[in-house]
């Protein structure tokens, strides 16, 4: 099977599709049936990257016309192919002419907000189909579904996959001096601070902070990630005088991340809009206790409250009493490692191509 | 006559199965089952069935269910009944099969053993039923070719499941509540929901004639295993020629047959009795295999002088028959007394069924735990209107379906005269639009709101979701595919496949079931088509329920026969007037209108208790 990925990036980029990318594609080229995979991707990066065997990835087209140029000729130079991956919404109209054309089989993928809602270029009824659609988690699915009408059945959840890096260990002596978090009772969140991601809640952590140090006197929040919704945030922190008890760590190189989870007791992302939260299972693989918001895709990173603590994000008694109950006694967990394995990973997508027609 | 359960974790990110949920959307289908319940749950947590049952054939617990196979691989949960079981039992027996029981259940686990999904080929009968297979890790789906027994699933994307009711599984808290606009506008264009939708999102139902796999990835796309449309097409294409005595001894036979079958069981069996030639006929064929029968009749007291009372015609045929025979006479104070328990019945919003739910109770009441239901008849043998009048609208409008706009510029002179005029029948705005094709026409013929009459009752944005999703055209063209070719064809394949399917047999089923009686179809039966539809396609113009009577060898009365056809009639517009209660569509000025027909209001009605 020869597989033609259009997807805005893979390898090379940052966040969490590219992230999903490179494990789905990784994981495919380890699938004996995939010969090759050849990705197109949609954003241009500086250096060349390196791919794992099986995989070759194109240059990037500058503009959506260049790039539908570079997937043509990428169809006459490497073709034929058996099955078009589509990995963004946005990609389907050129993706589901390829594959009307070529009568190959669609494989779309979905991840979270880009598809809970009809996007622009669906005017009047829905006419793209695909053979197959994988989405991240519940969530997405149902909210897809309420837009969409490709038949329920062809729609199957692929939850993200959590990495073996992360499991629990002592904490780095060096991270502790680094960030003065010695003998303190550490609250942490991992996620890009960006102005249209204000979802994530580190600002509804904040607004708690006074509260919960009112009990506990050497409580820290750690911020990891940066972006521009930071100088925001750094003000919120300015105005209430708690700027000794947050720490805005910036953006982590991905060695040191595993430590900087061990640096923390617990977990918190009280968040809206996420599409699954890959980020509560590398908390939760490290064996912190994790909390999370009650209605979006965070519900499947947690497991419906069994690998976490659910509460509604948008009410602060709820999420005060919620980090209290953690940082009292929350319970690290680890089910999550386990369940959201790469071997449960694979074996599901091994499933599914085997079921593509 | 059953309720199943099930519940598979097929997603390993899913947690294992709650017993307590699978006991919850179990018990709640207790009147669906009353004599026994019992449960199965796999050993690693992640498979749950569960099942109510109404006991008919083998009374034993050698019955009870889920039923397991002797090396405990497959288990099966299963609502109907298999009419050819014993037949296959002895067939399976010849094979080495060793039974434990007498019932029918046992004849699925074993055939499936044998022939895997082929199985549903073999089977004949009213059914729906799950069986997991252990070494596949996949649960196997299955519902009846007419869709007489429903069979619904809810897949969250981790966990599939599956009940024989829309409210069983809204009893699970797991199972989302979030409406689906096709389901609901498609209730207000035909006065039922169609297939598979609900009027939840997540919910759907199995189409009938369908089965479906679910593994460790979740449900497959439904497979389509029988199909009405393709049992016309062939019967056109044999094109054989009959002589009337072989011809009413042809339809003789067959209905003979099929009413041995549907008689089968280890309880007594009542018929249920309308002045009409269908339900006489069965009574006449059934009381010449059957002593102790039992026929029940409804009666309103609104109608007792009027011709629509059939009460004096059916007892002029139980007495002809020397059947034993109950009437049970409605009037409007038991209607309201029963209104709030007749919606708490009604399992999907419907705009009929008060008929059936009545003469049920009546059976019940007399202690029957089966009847027998003319039900079908008039698709089987072309007894509705539409069978004329579906075709003549083709011919005389199909000129204009071929000219654009000619329909949308019909719809907006109508709407602009009718403001002027208040001109009758809201249908006739949409005959040019639809009127020139079958599945148009059968529309009109059938439908209760034309779609652009729903702007001032639902939300905009809802109806245009709905409308987009429903593709109702598209979807009555669907079924007529492969083209049954003669008008006779088609008309009998659209009745069978969207009025009887989601209205009349879904009605049956929720109706009898809330009040734990169990109601056979013999004249809905895929052996008994596949044997008719080549006679009844063959002779042309003929009225075709008069051959009905006249195959029956000992004769109905004269004025069964000679009686017009008259539908069976509920004295509902009266109630809905007079009964302040269920007043809400005096609200509606479209409603309000004096020439308004009585469904419409109905439908409203329905809609404003049950889904809104």
């Amino acid at each position: 099977m020869r597989i033609l990925a259009l997807v805005t990036d893979a390898f090379g980029g940052s966040g969490g599709i590219a992230h999903y990318n490179r494990d789905l594609m990784t994981v495919l080229a380890s699938i004996e049936d995939v010969e090759e995979i050849i990705i197109v991707p949609r954003i241009a990066f500086k250096s060349r990257v390196s791919t794992p065997p099986k995989i070759r990835q194109k240059f990037a087209g500058r503009n959506r016309f260049f790039y539908a140029l570079q997937v043509l000729f990428c169809l006459l130079a490497d073709g034929p192919f058996d099955v078009i991956f589509c990995g963004h919404l946005h990609l389907m109209p050129l993706a589901w002419i390829l594959a009307k054309l070529l009568r190959k089989p669609l494989w779309l993928q979905l991840y979270g907000l880009e598809s809970w809602d009809k996007p622009n270029f669906i005017r009047g009824p829905n006419v793209f189909d695909a053979a197959l659609v994988t989405v991240i988690s519940r969530y997405t699915r149902s909210r897809f579904l309420s837009w969409s009408d490709i038949k329920p059945e062809k729609v199957k959840v692929l939850p993200n996959a959590v990495s073996d890096r992360f499991q629990p260990g002592p904490k780095s002596l060096q991270l502790q001096e680094r960030y003065g978090t010695r003998n303190k009772k550490v609250l942490l969140t991992v996620g890009r601070l960006e102005k249209e991601e204000k979802y994530k809640g580190q600002d509804r952590v904040i607004g708690l902070l006074p509260r919960l140090a009112e009990q506990y006197s050497n409580i820290v929040y750690m911020i990891v990630g940066d972006g521009n919704d930071r100088s925001r945030l750094e003000a919120m922190v300015d105005e209430r005088g708690i700027s000794s008890s947050v720490i805005f760590v910036g953006a982590v190189s991905d060695e040191e991340l595993p430590d900087i989870y061990r640096l923390a007791d617990v977990f918190v992302m009280p968040s809206t809009h996420e599409g699954f939260g890959f980020v509560f299972l590398e908390a939760a693989a490290s064996g912190l206790p994790v909390l999370g918001g009650n209605r979006d895709g965070s519900v499947d990173a947690l497991r419906a409250g069994r690998d976490g603590l659910l509460v509604d994000p948008d009410n602060p008694e709820e999420l005060l009493n919620g980090m209290k109950q953690l940082l009292e006694n929350g319970k690290p967990n680890s089910d999550a490692a386990a369940v959201f394995s790469f071997s449960n990973f694979r074996n599901h997508v091994q499933r599914l191509v085997t079921h593509l027609p | 006559m059953c309720g199943v359960a099930a519940i598979y974790a097929y997603h390993y990110a899913s947690p294992e199965v709650s017993r307590e949920e699978l006991r919850v959307v179990r018990d709640s289908m207790e009147k669906r089952g009353p004599d026994g319940r019992g449960e199965w749950f796999s050993p690693d947590g992640r498979v749950a069935m569960g099942h109510r049952r109404l006991a008919i054939i083998d009374l034993s617990e050698n019955g009870a269910q889920p039923m397991k196979n002797a090396d405990e691989n497959l288990i099966v949960s299963f609502n109907g009944e298999i009419y050819n079981y014993r037949e296959l039992r002895s067939d399976l027996q010849k094979r080495g099969y060793v039974f434990k029981s007498h019932c029918d259940t046992e004849v699925l686990l074993h055939l499936y053993a044998e022939k895997g999904e082929a199985m549903v080929h073999d089977l004949r009968g009213m059914f729906a039923f799950v069986i997991w297979d252990n070494k596949k890790k996949a649960l196997f789906m299955v519902r009846d070719p007419y869709g007489i027994k429903p069979l619904y699933y809810a897949d969250d994307g981790w966990t599939l499941r599956a009940a024989s009711q829309v409210k069983a599984l809204l009893r699970s808290e797991k199972v989302s509540k979030i409406k689906e606009p096709a389901g609901i506008v498609g209730f207000f264009l035909t006065g039922s929901i169609p297939e598979p939708f609900t009027q939840y999102q997540e919910i759907r139902q199995l189409p009938a004639g369908s089965f479906l796999w679910v593994d460790e990835t979740g449900p497959s796309l439904p497979k389509k295993y029988f199909s009405i449309a393709a049992i016309y097409s062939e019967a056109q294409k044999k094109g054989e020629k009959w002589d009337l005595d072989r011809l009413l001894e042809g339809i003789r036979e067959a209905l003979r047959e099929s009413i041995r079958y549907h008689l089968v069981s280890d309880v007594p069996v009542g018929v249920f009795l309308s002045a009409g030639i269908d339900s006489s006929a069965i009574l006449s064929l059934a009381s010449e295999d059957k002593n102790d029968l039992h026929a029940v009749t409804l009666a309103f007291e609104e109608f007792e002088k009027d011709e629509r009372n059939e009460l004096p015609l059916a007892r002029k045929t139980a007495a002809h028959y020397g059947v034993k025979h109950h009437t049970r006479v409605l009037s409007r104070l038991e209607f309201k007394k029963e209104m709030k328990q007749f919606t708490e019945s009604m399992d999907q919003p419907s705009a009929d069924g008060i008929n059936t739910y009545f003469v049920s109770l009546a059976a019940k009441e007399m202690g029957l735990k089966v009847a027998l239901s003319g039900l079908g008849g008039d698709e089987l043998f072309g007894g509705y209107p539409s069978f004329k009048d579906v075709p003549n609208m083709v011919n005389a409008l199909s000129l204009f379906s071929n000219i654009p706009f000619t329909g949308e510029a019909w719809k907006c002179l109508y709407s602009a005269t009718d403001s002027f005029f208040n001109l009758p029948a809201p249908k006739f705005s949409g005959l040019l639009k639809y009127g020139g094709t079958y599945e148009g026409a059968y529309f009109l013929r059938r439908g209760i709101f034309m779609p652009w009459e729903l702007s001032g009752i639902l939300k905009n944005e809802f109806l245009r979701e709905g409308l987009q999703r429903l593709k109702l055209q598209k979807r009555i063209r669907q079924t007529l595919s492969p083209d049954p070719k003669t008008p006779f064809g088609r008309v009998a394949t659209l009745e069978s496949s969207f009025y009887m399917r989601n209205q009349l047999l879904r009605d049956a089923d929720w109706a009898g079931m809330a009040h734990s009686l169990e109601i056979r179809t013999p004249l809905a039966d895929s052996e008994l088509l596949r044997t008719l539809a080549p006679i009844l396609t063959a002779v042309g113009s003929q009225n075709r329920k008069k051959l009905l009577a006249d195959s029956v060898q000992n004769r109905l009365p004269d004025e069964v026969v000679k009686r017009k056809k008259t539908g069976f009639s509920v004295p509902v517009d009266q109630w809905l007037k007079e009964e302040a209660s269920a007043g809400e569509w005096q609200k509606m000025p479209k409603l309000s209108k004096p020439q308004c027909h009585w469904s419409r209001r109905w439908v409203y009605t329905i809609y404003k208790r049950m889904i809104e």
